[in-house]
């Protein structure tokens, strides 16, 4: 147990290592930063206090949620095993004698690693940026909350995007669509169809953690403790499901030529 | 029932439509064996099925016993350098191989020291601590050599390990396969430049579009194609008259006038027909200027058997 628990952190290690090295990094690094220099122009612009502070934290939900946070984790999750797969990397780990769920599981745990050090400091810097500019300090509760459902979306995401770049070899296109259509579209809709997002569930959470102010508010009935659970359940079910398709995938790069 | 390292039966596997193995059937007993065919005969699809990254569509393929697809800890017994040069780029020499044996199962000291002297085997001590995106490509094949021997694996499968690598590099690796193989350790290892194998080894199997084509030591090949017509190409300041002596011979199986002065003779029996022919030339005082035959490499019998015997 404890030999695969190490292979497991090797893994996990290598893969963190990988999702943080090269140009993409600096690219995701670059992204990841446009909530707060939004809020730099507006601190640049010396509004009152309150509307600063209020605008900073209405990013979060509208824009560093949905598609910060998302773009980054699709990004670093899809490149786990679609771009080893392409590059031929992956036979590194896939020929040696590690059982291939440790490697499902440990390219989870490196890709939610690399994830978070981007997307976390994405959603609290904004909300640090807006304290120091305009003076008026955020409840505790607030940046709490923001950063718990920035990683959130990160357990979750990277489950599913994993997945994504395990079946199919249009990950990238199939993740945006994801994100941009059905995560954005489907909430719009009435009944119980917003629920088939995860991006519910995130709002749900921030919902019933926050009493007041612009996170607060969404129209769920589902409590933040359940949407925890779905989010967790979620990210759990595709790495599971990740782990069942690896064993059984052909890791060659598709081509015509022998 | 399974005898060899590797035992392959019938094994067949597409890429869409296009054949990558075609009924392939060979059995590998041990020792270094040359795995020789040209560019997309099918050389890396079986190494790709040995490695466990492709499953085949037909027959079956075991390694050590174990059928290939499929994880196991087998595969510790297994080491695998791939054709590509791709490679974590981000990690240095010494990490690549180290964090490899990690996945293995070893403890990091023993992953540490097992890397180190791996490193040390394929001449890239010095380089050890540079990242492998500033390797040049024949220290990435020798990286890729470290890597597939660091946990001394029984069987080593080295898909095209000589390409890119300078003639000094060659030289050492050579010698490092024979050491590896005089302790013990059984070596599939293909090429397309043919005399990489014929250096290495004379048991050879040859592969072409996706088939195996021969198997065994380069002798028994040899006979092999000495049972089919043998090409015999000769200058000569009269061919019609040494035509005619020639047509008389019964292993002679076809004549042909290729050009001015030139004769192509396809015989079944070429040792016959160069014991013959000197004796008829002195005989008939014939003028025979010069006589070439595909010569005794490994490249004129691949061609042959590549052919067809055509």
């Amino acid at each position: 147990m404890s030999g695969e628990l190490s292979r497991l952190g090797t893994i996990a290690a290598l893969s963190f290592r990988g999702s943080l090295a090269g140009l993409r990094v600096v690219g995701l690094t670059a992204f990841a930063a446009i909530p707060s220099l939004i809020v730099l122009a507006l601190v640049s612009a010396r509004p009152p206090s309150g509307t600063l502070a209020n605008a900073a934290l209405g990013l979060f939900p509208s824009l560093t949620l949905p598609i910060v946070v998302m773009v980054i984790v699709l990004v670093i999750s899809i490149a786990q095993f679609r771009n080893e797969i392409d590059n031929e990397t992956l036979v590194y780990l896939s020929d040696r004698s590690v059982r291939r769920p440790t490697i499902v599981v440990g390219k989870y745990l490196g890709a939610l690693g690399a994830s978070l050090v981007l997307v976390v400091p994405a959603s609290l810097l904004p909300l640090a940026i807006a304290t120091v500019g305009g003076g008026t300090p955020y409840p505790a509760a607030v940046p709490a909350a923001t950063a718990v459902a920035a990683a959130l979306a990160a357990v979750a995401y990277v489950g599913f995007f994993l997945f994504l770049g395990l079946v199919s070899r249009s990950a990238l296109v199939i993740g945006l669509l994801f994100g941009f259509l059905w995560e954005e579209l489907l909430p719009l809709l009435p009944g119980h169809v917003p629920q088939l997002t995860l991006i519910y569930y995130l709002r749900s959470y921030l919902s019933g953690t926050l009493m007041s102010g612009p996170l607060s508010g969404y129209p769920t009935t589902t409590p933040a403790t359940s949407a925890v659970a779905v989010l967790l359940a979620v990210a759990v079910a595709f790495v599971l499901a990740g782990a069942a398709v690896f064993r059984y995938l052909e890791t060659a790069p598709e081509r015509t030529s022998a | 029932m399974t005898t060899g390292v590797v035992e392959a039966q019938e094994l067949t596997k597409r890429y869409g439509e296009v054949l990558g193995l075609n009924r392939f059937t060979s059995s590998i007993t041990g020792g270094i064996t040359g795995l020789v065919g040209p560019n997309g005969a099918g050389k890396s699809t079986l190494f790709r099925l040995l490695a466990g990254q492709l499953k085949a569509d037909a027959g079956t393929l075991t390694l050590l016993g174990h059928p290939a697809w499929g994880e196991g800890e087998f595969r510790r017994h297994v080491g695998y350098c791939p054709e590509h040069s791709a490679l974590y780029e981000g990690l240095t020499g010494e990490a690549f191989v180290t964090t490899l044996l990690r996945v293995d199962g070893f403890s990091r000291a023993e992953a540490e020291e097992r890397a180190l002297r791996a490193i040390e085997t394929v001449g890239l001590t010095e380089a050890r601590g540079r990242r492998l995106r500033t390797y040049s490509k024949g220290m990435r094949q020798r990286v890729k050599i470290a890597q597939s021997i660091a946990h001394d694996p029984e069987l080593i499968l080295l898909d095209e390990p000589l390409n890119g690598v300078d003639p000094v590099g060659r030289s050492t690796l050579t010698e490092l396969l024979e050491t590896l193989q005089k302790a013990g350790r059984h070596i599939v290892v293909s090429s397309h430049v043919l005399y990489e194998v014929e250096r290495l080894t004379d048991q050879i199997i040859m592969i072409s579009n996706g088939r195996a084509l021969a198997q065994g030591d380069l002798h028994r090949i040899r006979a092999l194609i000495d049972a089919h017509p043998h090409v015999i190409d000769l200058e000569t300041g009269n061919p019609r008259t040494v035509a005619r002596f020639l047509g008389e011979w019964d292993h002679v199986t076809a004549i042909e006038f290729p050009g001015p002065g030139r004769l192509r003779v396809r015989c079944r029996a070429p040792e016959e027909f160069y014991r013959a022919l000197p004796p008829l030339v002195v005989r008939e005082r014939l003028d025979i200027r010069s006589l070439t035959s595909a010569d005794d490499n490994l490249d004129a019998v691949f061609r042959y058997l590549s052919e067809g015997g055509r």
